[in-house]
């Protein structure tokens, strides 16, 4: 043992995945590339990004549906890269929910437990407690092609959760649900992973879905993770510009960093405070957030910029003002309904407003 | 209450609601043609008398001069047998071969399946010739064997045409799913990928029964002297004059062949979905 590695006192936990410069390449280009992730036991982790940006690939890396053509995939420590998805302490709800048709529900669920020679009356038990889990009572007899998408969609969940796997994985598992069942499915299945405190990892194209279930998120473009960390991380500080615009709606405006603020082509600058890390006279992105900017009761030591309504949206709880910032720039504002309840108080295009905003919320983004 | 508009009166046009009598005399002419000879032959299977003119009143005779008639019975038996066999042989082959075309999206699944409908444009009679030279040149002798492997060869095309479309409509998520929940390659075939086949399986193997016991130029080609295929003894049977017992044992397989494409149809229902015929219920 060398002396400058200190023995840890507590030794950190083994990640329940652990993805270790993965790569996978298709006919020459790179559908993942350079890849490091750790999960840790019992996280609710998600792979956000738009469609063909490798997240899907990764999640049959770690299921043993592809072989990575770099790199290794750990699974609580052990190097399980060749071996085949039946070998792998793993289990995955398929977007397509890939039932057995030709199966009971209780016989679909039963599945698993059968190939692993467990005890007929342990089957039945455990099948009995899952259909429970997931709110199939009455329906154990029935054959997936009678029920409704989003009772197939808790059998192919049941059917993998009974394995009691060590990761749970899950391909965009609600895309094919109605919203208002998949809203519901959402907080179903973050209660469901609590319960049975099984990591899971969510691949997803849906940011609000990412943001609600995950304990941490992954965004995904081109083969490679932008960023990672808690959904507040990536919403509230986005590193890159891909982030920034993926993640719900953001206004992100061009100029020039120069004394603590962006100035804009032909237009005013707005005052970021000191950024160590962006070089003076650089070209950078400004992001705010529509939440993010203020249009009354402005707070003292705001900056205060002028701009002209173009367009008022009005959507129920909250309305959005696009606003003109300078020619060829304009931002949106969101605002409660609140103060301004009214149409008559609503501001209207053409009229000249003052938008405000914390210095801290305008992220600079190199370019 | 509203007054109601008079019902709009069914305009006559000239022509419109004349009884199309051209058509329905071709259609009456086309099903007595067709289907003439063959009540012709049913009826004079229970004809009291030996005449294929006359009918003489109803008997069971000539069934009974069937069942008497040891060549005839032994032609069944083989043919039976045959059939049976090429069923097995052509469906086990068959759905492999279904399931190699389909997933091997390379250049020689391209070409094998191109291949594989050769059998099917082929005039059966080259088929039964080849057979022949290809057995006369190994120096095989002819018998219940050869023509099993003839028959064989020939029906694996119809079995991979029925199942191609089948598999190429599975979703390969299934499979994956069966080997994800802990299930071998071969298990997911077996729990998974099979039994959602099944229904087509069992159609196409009924297919190959009814096709390969009614054949007769493969059999007569491939054929040794005795026993003989069914066909071929009928064959034979009626260069020498023909017996009513021959309308007995015709009748015998039409009841039997009916009775399998019955089986061909309803088998996608019985599984309360479609899946079988689709060449003969069309999609």
């Amino acid at each position: 043992m060398t002396p400058t590695t200190a023995p840890s006192a507590a030794p950190e936990a083994v990640p329940a995945v652990r993805l270790d410069h993965v790569g996978k390449e298709f006919n020459g280009s790179h559908a993942v590339h350079d890849l490091c992730l750790d999960i840790a036991p019992g996280e609710f982790f998600s792979l956000l990004g738009p469609s063909g940006c490798g997240k899907t690939t990764t999640l049959r890396m770690i299921g043993g549906f592809a072989d990575p053509t770099e790199g290794a995939v750990l699974l609580s420590g052990e190097d399980v890269t060749s071996l085949p998805p039946n070998k792998r302490n793993v289990n995955t709800v398929f977007q397509s929910y890939a039932l057995f048709d030709h199966l009971s529900v209780a016989d679909n669920i039963a599945f698993g437990l059968k190939r692993k020679g467990v005890p007929k009356a342990e089957i039945r038990e455990r099948v009995g407690a899952m259909v429970d889990l997931v709110q199939l009572g009455g329906m154990a007899e029935r054959k997936p092609r009678t029920l409704s998408g989003g009772q197939r969609q808790r059998v192919a969940l049941a059917r993998a959760l009974v394995n009691r796997p060590a990761v749970l994985l899950l391909d965009e598992p609600l895309a094919a649900l109605d919203l208002k069942l998949r809203r519901q499915m959402q907080v179903e299945l973050k209660q469901i992973q609590r319960e049975v405190g099984i990591t899971f990892v969510f691949v997803t194209h849906d940011q609000d879905e990412a943001l609600t279930m995950s304990d941490r998120v992954a965004v995904m473009n081109g083969g490679r993770v932008e960023q990672c960390g808690t959904p507040e991380d990536v919403y509230e500080r986005p590193e890159s510009r891909f982030v920034a615009a993926f993640m719900g709606t953001s206004n992100l405006v061009g100029g020039v960093f120069r004394d603590g603020a962006v100035h804009l082509d032909g237009g005013p600058a707005l005052p970021v405070g000191p950024r160590p890390g962006i070089a003076e006279g650089s070209a950078v992105d400004v992001s705010i957030r529509p939440e993010k900017i203020w249009l009354s009761d402005f707070e003292p030591g705001m900056p205060v910029v002028n701009g002209v309504i173009r367009e008022t949206v009005y959507s129920g709880p909250t309305t959005t003002y696009l606003i003109e910032l300078a020619p060829g720039v304009t931002v949106a504002a969101l605002e409660q309904n609140t103060a301004r309840a009214r149409m008559e108080d609503r501001w209207a295009g053409g009229e000249t407003v003052e938008l405000a905003y914390d210095p801290e919320h305008a992220l600079v983004l190199s370019h | 209450m509203n007054p109601t508009a008079p019902p709009p009166r069914p305009r006559r046009r000239r022509g419109q609601r004349r009884r199309p009598v051209f058509a329905i005399a071709v259609t009456v002419v086309f099903f007595v043609l067709l289907y003439l000879p063959i009540a012709m032959v049913v009826l004079f299977s229970f004809n009291a008398q030996k005449s294929l003119t006359i009918f003489k009143g109803f008997s069971l005779r000539w069934y009974e001069a069937f069942f008497h008639d040891s060549v005839l019975l032994g032609s069944l038996g083989m043919s039976l047998e045959v059939s049976l066999v090429a069923m097995l042989g052509s469906v086990v082959l068959g759905v492999a071969l279904a399931l190699g075309l389909v997933r091997n999206k390379g250049r020689l699944g391209a070409y094998a399946g191109l291949i594989m409908m050769v059998p099917l444009i082929t005039p059966e009679i080259v088929t039964g010739v080849a057979s022949l030279l290809l057995f006369k040149g190994l120096g095989v002798t002819l018998n219940s064997g050869t023509v099993m492997i003839a028959e064989i060869t020939f029906s694996i095309s119809y079995v991979t045409v029925i199942l191609r479309s089948r598999v190429a409509a599975l979703n390969p998520e299934v499979e994956e799913a069966a080997m994800d929940l802990g299930a071998t390659r071969w298990q997911a075939l077996r729990l998974v990928t099979l039994p959602a086949l099944l229904p087509a399986i069992l159609a196409s193997a009924v297919l190959i029964f009814a096709l390969v016991f009614d054949d007769f130029v493969l059999a007569y080609f491939t054929t040794g002297v005795d026993p003989q295929p069914l066909a071929v003894r009928i064959y034979s049977a009626i260069r020498f004059g023909v017996e009513p017992t021959i309308n007995a044992v015709g009748t015998l397989m039409l009841a039997g062949s009916i009775t399998l494409i019955g089986l061909a149809l309803a088998i996608p229902r019985l599984f309360g979905r479609r899946g079988g015929l689709d060449l003969i219920s069309g999609e």
